[in-house]
């Protein structure tokens, strides 16, 4: 393999970037108020500039590609402390903006090819998921342990939807899997979910590793095939970015290029289905008398709204929120476009722990400090990160997927 | 040596905030402009006011050069140090230490980004001088280096809005300066001897600001902003005259066709035959709509008679998106270099910028032939600072950054970025015929300013530079003769 020759295929754009920093912070001007707040959660952790936003990248990118730079450790620290979320997208005006995610992740290819990435545990998950087709150094005979035997017998061969419950779902946030399962249940959705899924691939196209996305991908899409279902649904944010991006979008947005498995299947998150039904009237919600926010996962935000607009990515979440009857809903000051990171993505919980629980606990304040008492979101990696803060913090929110409070009041 | 020097920093800022590892340095090796791009030593991250004086003591120690930096936005190679040294990163000090709304002052520290003032302060219903620069930029930085921004047609530029300011001298000492050297009130620099002159307009090369106060300004609740557009500079120049007078709008700029186009076009194109040549806003506010009726009125009254005297002024529509982002600041549109770089790829500098009114229009036609032959747009602003006793004259100039060779250069078969320097330095030596001062100024261009320079002033500025900074250290090179 060429040294950087996946880098060299973004030159053009790299350098559209001006080095002007305002990838560093968010800010938008408004009428009454202008919004500024913390958007970068390596630069807000290690505070050299090499670790902030996606200027830091693009230098580094420059000078890779100038020859000024060489691969060292600190440059690879520098290039896997960050966790893709594309608040610096967000803040971009330049060309370079939607180029951004691919060109760090493609940074970190180089560091692959080149031997000295990617950190050391995400190596190791990387070379777990070849075996046993997950990233959490579980079996994968154990995939299907979180559904009860009486659901699992319930669920026909093949149906409309295949549920893709995804890694962390199936082995971390059972809960999640289970909730959805039986919120699909109940609200008759013809589904399925499969024993033969295998990792989606997102944590290996995040951190450089490549060809192992490419195989996992491939294994899906046949699946997908092989299960006879017309569609996905998934209530992982990163799934369903990888599913519905990374493996039918063309870059900059997808990784159609890399992947190449000529899938084409639609797509939806559980929570666009939701929305769906209760517009149609066909859901009926009891009472949840809390008061209760919402936190964006990137994946299914920044990262989708721009591919599926901000109706499916940022509101249909809140409009499912806003239809339960009694509920409080407040919003954070950095949501939407603008949410600040849970911390967890792009590799970060398992090469840079300390700095993914940081970025939490920055979360959960900013949740308390409106007053809430339950945190919700729709990604099972955002849930896990934040509750572990909320536990590091000893604070008494409750972290909930949004699928776990409608089982409990969907009538 | 090296290890020396960082394990010290360490010590002084902790573990995590010094660095001297090379994929830490780079980012501060080079910014948006031609400079050379040279690699510092150290970059470290102090927190306090005693971090920075330990910092400068041991730097005086070692005879290290220091460098203060924020974000590195100036646009004059400032920050890249001339001789490495230690890049001392100031963006974790950034708290608004005070929003006093009563006397109209706050105090900064030096992170603290327009972006984060502008928030601030919108909820209190102030507002300060915003550049038409990155919002992430410094509050401080740009106005201890005579930066201007959107009230300076009225109000002066930002350094003539500062009120106060705490200083740690190159050899460690810390003085406060104006009201609050007496007081804990940050309001005024006079009646006092004008200390606050060793610290403004010095390109960090005398000590480190650690805290600034500036004048704030109520926001009032009626704005305008009314455009005119002229077939030539002549006209322009005549028509900012002619509306200074009445101290009213505040701000007045006006930008050549090239420069309210988002992006600039580059490399060069013509002007549409039927597009005017100049483009002024005129931001006008009022506190009742009757007073904004007469201002109007008045704006009016000043069009008919300046047309009555032959001039081609005329109201006219302001290209949207620039006009958001000239009056909507601070302002992600400018501020991240869309307009300006979307077609230069990643290279952005310009030649000004303070000018007398009078002489616009020749040093307009001398900048325009001189960037067409370079193959530049004469994308070129006039502000109005105070009134008019002396104004902005700027040319951005964006240009490509890639490699001589590079297939995809804007400028095909030349090198770009040297181009864009000998164009840059070709319009600082017209304009110093006319009276114009660059402002922070790339090292470049003092050369050509100190050629000019009255002896005495060059004589007096080395004195007190040597006089504040025995040995040198505080970002040397930067004003051409130290
Ligand atoms: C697209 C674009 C448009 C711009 N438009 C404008 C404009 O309209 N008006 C304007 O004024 N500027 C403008 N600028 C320039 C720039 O953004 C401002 O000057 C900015 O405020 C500087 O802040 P910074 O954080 O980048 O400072 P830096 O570049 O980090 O520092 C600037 C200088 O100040 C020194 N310095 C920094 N901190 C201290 C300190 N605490 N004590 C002593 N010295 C210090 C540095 O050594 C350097 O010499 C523009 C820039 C860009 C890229």
């Amino acid at each position: 393999m060429a040294r950087l020759s996946e880098l060299e295929k973004l030159r053009n754009v790299i350098y559209t970037c001006t080095h002007c920093g305002n990838c560093k912070y968010f800010y938008n001007w408004g009428e009454k108020e202008n919004l500024f707040g913390r958007n970068c959660p390596s630069g807000n952790y290690f505070y050299f500039d090499s670790y902030y936003g996606s200027r830091a990248r693009s230098a580094a990118a420059k000078g890779l590609l100038e020859g000024k730079l060489e691969w060292s450790e600190p440059l690879v620290q520098a290039l896997f402390a960050c966790t893709t979320c594309a608040a610096c997208a967000q803040q971009c005006e330049v060309d370079f903006k939607d180029w951004i995610i691919r060109t760090m992740e493609t940074l970190r290819r180089e560091a692959v090819k080149a031997g000295v990435g990617p950190i050391a545990r995400q190596k190791a998950f990387g070379e777990w998921t070849l075996k046993e087709h997950n990233p959490y150094m579980e079996k994968h005979v154990d995939r299907l342990a979180w559904l009860p035997k009486d659901i699992r017998q319930k669920l026909p061969e093949t149906a409309e939807y295949l549920y893709f419950v995804g890694c962390t779902s199936s082995y971390r946030q059972k809960n999640i899997a289970l909730a959805t399962t039986k919120l699909l249940l109940k609200l008759g959705v013809d589904f399925t979910i499969s024993d033969d899924e295998w990792c989606c691939g997102s944590p290996h196209l995040r951190t450089g590793q490549w060809d192992i996305a490419q195989e996992v991908a491939r294994h899906n899409a046949e699946l997908v095939d092989r299960v006879g279902a017309k569609k996905v649904i998934t209530t992982c944010a990163g799934c369903y970015r990888t599913l519905l991006a990374d493996y039918q979008q063309e870059p900059p947005h997808g990784y159609s290029d890399i992947l190449n498995v000529g899938f084409n299947k639609p797509v939806i998150h559980t929570i666009q289905l939701i929305e769906e039904l209760i517009r149609k009237g066909k859901i009926e919600l009891g009472e949840y008398p809390k008061k209760v926010t919402y936190h964006d996962p990137c994946h299914l935000g920044r990262h989708m709204a721009p591919i599926q607009g901000r109706e499916a990515c940022y509101e249909a979440p809140r409009n499912v929120l806003k239809s339960i009857p009694k509920i409080e809903f407040v919003e954070m000051e950095r949501s939407r476009e603008w949410a600040w990171c849970c911390g967890s993505g792009g590799g970060v919980k398992s090469g840079f722990p300390e700095m993914a629980i940081q970025t939490a606990v920055e979360r959960i304040k900013e949740a308390e400090s409106i007053g809430a008492e339950v945190l919700t979101s729709v990604c099972p990696f955002c849930w896990r990160n934040l509750d572990d803060a909320i536990k590091m913090t000893g604070s008494n929110m409750k972290m909930l997927d949004i699928t776990e409070i409608l089982l409990e009041i969907v009538k | 040596m090296g290890d020396k020097i960082l394990r010290i920093l360490k010590e002084i800022v902790g573990d995590e905030y010094a660095s001297a590892d090379e994929a830490v340095l780079y980012p501060y090796s080079f910014d948006l402009t031609w400079a050379k791009p040279r690699m510092p030593d150290y970059v470290v991250l102090p927190n306090t006011v005693e971090d920075i004086q330990r910092i400068l003591r041991l730097a005086n120690r070692e005879r290290i050069p220091v460098v203060p930096y924020v974000s590195g936005t100036n646009i004059g190679g400032l920050c890249i140090p001339e001789n490495g040294g230690i890049i001392m990163d100031l963006k974790r000090m950034n708290k608004i230490i005070e929003i006093n709304t009563e006397t109209g002052y706050v105090v900064v520290e030096p992170g603290v980004t327009h972006a984060q003032l502008s928030a601030a302060l919108k909820k209190e219903g102030f507002t300060f001088s915003w550049p038409v620069g990155p919002p992430a930029a410094s509050v401080l930085a740009c106005a201890i280096n005579c930066g201007i921004g959107h009230l300076a047609s009225k109000f002066g530029i930002n350094a003539e809005n500062i009120s106060s300011m705490e200083v740690v001298l190159p050899t460690g000492e810390v003085a406060k300066i104006g009201s609050c050297a007496f007081s804990d009130s940050w309001h005024s620099l006079w009646p006092l001897p004008q200390l606050a002159g060793l610290f403004i307009g010095w390109l960090g090369t005398t000590g480190i600001v650690t805290k600034l106060g500036v004048w704030i300004y109520d926001i009032p609740p009626f704005i305008k902003v009314e455009t005119v557009a002229t077939d030539n500079v002549e006209d322009m120049a005549r028509w900012q005259r002619a509306i200074r007078r009445t101290y009213v709008p505040l701000d007045v700029t006006a930008v050549s066709w090239w420069l309210a186009q988002v992006p600039i076009p580059h490399p060069y194109v013509e002007k549409p035959k039927d597009a005017p040549e100049w483009y002024c806003f005129n931001v006008l506010t009022a506190w009742t709509e009757k007073q904004m009726d007469a201002y109007v009125d008045l704006f009016n009254k000043i069009v008919k008679e300046e047309q009555q005297r032959g001039s081609s002024v005329r109201p006219y529509p302001y290209p949207e998106e620039a006009l958001k982002g000239r009056t909507q600041l601070p302002s992600r549109i400018v501020g991240t270099t869309k307009n300006y770089c979307g077609s230069g790829v990643a290279g952005l500098s310009w030649p000004g910028t303070f000018t007398p009114a009078s002489n616009w229009p020749p040093l307009y036609h001398e900048w325009k032939t001189i960037l067409i032959k370079h193959h530049f747009s004469p994308a070129v602003r006039l502000t109005n600072f105070q009134g008019a006793h002396y104004g902005m004259m700027r040319a951005f100039v964006p240009f490509d950054k890639r490699k001589v060779g590079d297939p995809n250069l804007r400028i095909k078969g030349i090198d770009n970025q040297e181009n864009a320097r000998q164009a840059l330095l070709e319009c600082v030596e017209a304009g110093v015929k006319y009276g114009m001062i660059p402002y922070k100024p790339p090292v470049d261009f003092w050369s050509i300013l100190n050629r000019k320079a009255d002896p005495g002033f060059i004589s007096l500025l080395t004195k007190v530079k040597d006089m504040l900074d025995p040995n040198g250290i505080m970002n040397p090179g930067k004003l051409g003769v130290r």
